[in-house]
This record gives C-alpha cells, sequence and structure tokens, in this order.
C-alpha cells in the first residue's frame, strides 16, 4: 500500500499518541431508555402485523388476476361493442377525419 | 471487545427475542463500550456521540431477529455501528476547502512542527495533532475516512477492517490506497496553502 510523506507520518503517529477520552460505560439510564424505546418502536411496527398486511395484499392480487380471467370474455366482448357503437356514431364518423 | 466469558450473551438474546426489557437493558450496558468507541471514532460534526450510540442501539434491536449466529455477535453490531456511522457522515456536508488560516494556533504550531522538525512531535501536541487530523478526515468521503482511522489512528489490521465493516479484504486495500492517496494530496494542498 502507498506510503505518505514523512511529516503526514509524524502528524499521524502524534495523532496516535492522544489519550483516548471519555469513560465508556453507559451513562446513568441510557440503557433503560433505550431498551423501552427499542420495544415501543417494535410494538408500532410489529412485523407480524407486516407480514399479515403482505399475505393480505397478495391474496387481493390473486383475486383481481382470477375475476379478469373467469370475465375475459366479458370484458373484451363489452370493448367490442363499444368499436362497433362508435363506428355507428356519426358524430365519430365527422370527428375522425382521416378515415 | 466486551467480555462475553463472564456475559451469557446467548441467554440474554433469547430474552431480547421474547420482548425481555431487562435483557434489553442488559445487553446495551454489555454492548456500550463496543459501541461508544466506534461512535467516537467516526462522530459527524454537531452529532452527540450519545444520540449516534442510541440510534446504533435502537438499529440492533429492530435487526436482531436477523441475526443467525454466523458471525460473532460483537462484530455484527460493529457492522450495523460502522454503517451506521457512515450514513450520519454522509447526511452531512463536507468541509469546504481547507487552509493554514482554519487552523486553531495549536493545530499550526503541531503542523509547523511536523513539517519542519524531523524528530517525532512532542507528545504535549498529540491532542492538537489528533484534532487537526480529524479535520482532515473531515474532508474524506465516509468509507475513505472510515478506513484511514481504523489503518492509520487505530493500527487495525486488514483482517480486523474487514471483520468490523464486512467489507472483504481487497475492497479494504483498495479503499486504503485510494483513501491513503486522497489524504496525502489533501494534506499537501494544506502546507502549500499560504499561511495568513
Amino acid at each position: 500500500m502507498n506510503k505518505y510523506d514523512p511529516s503526514l507520518q509524524r502528524l499521524l503517529a502524534a495523532a496516535r499518541r492522544a489519550p483516548v477520552s471519555g469513560d465508556e460505560s453507559a451513562p446513568f439510564g441510557f440503557s433503560t431508555r433505550v431498551a423501552a424505546r427499542a420495544f415501543e418502536q417494535g410494538q408500532q411496527s410489529s412485523p407480524s402485523f407486516a407480514r399479515l398486511s403482505l399475505r393480505v395484499a397478495g391474496i387481493a392480487c390473486l383475486f383481481a388476476v382470477v375475476a379478469v380471467g373467469v370475465n375475459y370474455k366479458a370484458i373484451t366482448s363489452a370493448i367490442d361493442d363499444e368499436s362497433t357503437v362508435a363506428s355507428d356514431d356519426p358524430v365519430a364518423d365527422v370527428v375522425n377525419l382521416d378515415s | 471487545m466486551p467480555d462475553d466469558q463472564s456475559f451469557d450473551l446467548a441467554g440474554c438474546l433469547d430474552r431480547v427475542r421474547k420482548h425481555d426489557q431487562i435483557a434489553a437493558r442488559d445487553l446495551v450496558e454489555h454492548l456500550h463500550p463496543l459501541v461508544i468507541r466506534i461512535a467516537r471514532s467516526h462522530l459527524p460534526r454537531r452529532v452527540a456521540e450519545e444520540d449516534l450510540a442510541q440510534d446504533i442501539f435502537l438499529k440492533m434491536f429492530t435487526r436482531i431477529d436477523q441475526y443467525k449466529g454466523e458471525v460473532p455477535f460483537t462484530h455484527w453490531v460493529s457492522r450495523i455501528a460502522v454503517t451506521t456511522c457512515i450514513d450520519h457522515l454522509r447526511a452531512q456536508k463536507r468541509r469546504p476547502e481547507f487552509r493554514w488560516a482554519d487552523l486553531s494556533e495549536s493545530e499550526a504550531e503541531v503542523l509547523d512542527s511536523a513539517i519542519t522538525n524531523e524528530n517525532d512531535v512532542a507528545p504535549d501536541d498529540a491532542l492538537a495533532a489528533r484534532e487537526l487530523v480529524q479535520k482532515l478526515l473531515e474532508r474524506l468521503k465516509p468509507d475513505d475516512r472510515l478506513v484511514i482511522q481504523y489503518l492509520d489512528l487505530d493500527q487495525k489490521t486488514i483482517a480486523e477492517i474487514s471483520a468490523l465493516t464486512g467489507w472483504n479484504q481487497t475492497l479494504v486495500k483498495v479503499r486504503a490506497f485510494r483513501a491513503r492517496r486522497k489524504l496525502q494530496r489533501l494534506y499537501r494542498e494544506l502546507t502549500e496553502s499560504e499561511r495568513s
């Protein structure tokens, strides 16, 4: 790996000698507060509720696809009927200047 | 690293998963030294170390069901701590150009001493040296800053950095190479800037 200029090396060596500041144990009340907040957060966004919501959304999508499949013929014939009506419509003929 | 010998980590984790608040409190107290050390090493400007530590612990509890024991729990927590610090560092704007004029008196003295004196910087100047190095690191990207901090200040090995960050060893080496080159360039810009 690349090395630094000697003066930068001296600066880094001096920085390494700086005393590590501060007590490392948790301040009073910190762990209690964090533990309480952790479970409070867990209740707000319960993973079981999220999983249930996803399942319900999946089932709803499945129903939608099945409904379209079952009624496919009815839907296509309805679209055909609409286009027939449109072609019989004199206003549609006037507006459709290309034909 | 926390002493896993005297602390029943597996039992504590089981109880935490069952939403035992006392176990969660014990776990926070057990891991606090590890987490606060990482938070202090990578603390963004204007962020209190306690707030950052709290954020790390909350993420740990949110993801605790995802821990499968593939790596030691302390390594898993370290990675959460490191990624949280990187997220915070990314959220802050990097310092603009950095010149002699931006240095405090003690920082300017220690820099002058490092440039002109071929001996080591005086032990009394260690704090000023650290502050100056931190100012230089603040101008690097979070990933670069992190790798320099671990490699050149904490003197960790490539394997240790890989375990702490979850980056593979080749990635650590590549990042270290680029980060050192950037730090070297920043340092040169600083030393060549006008003293005013």
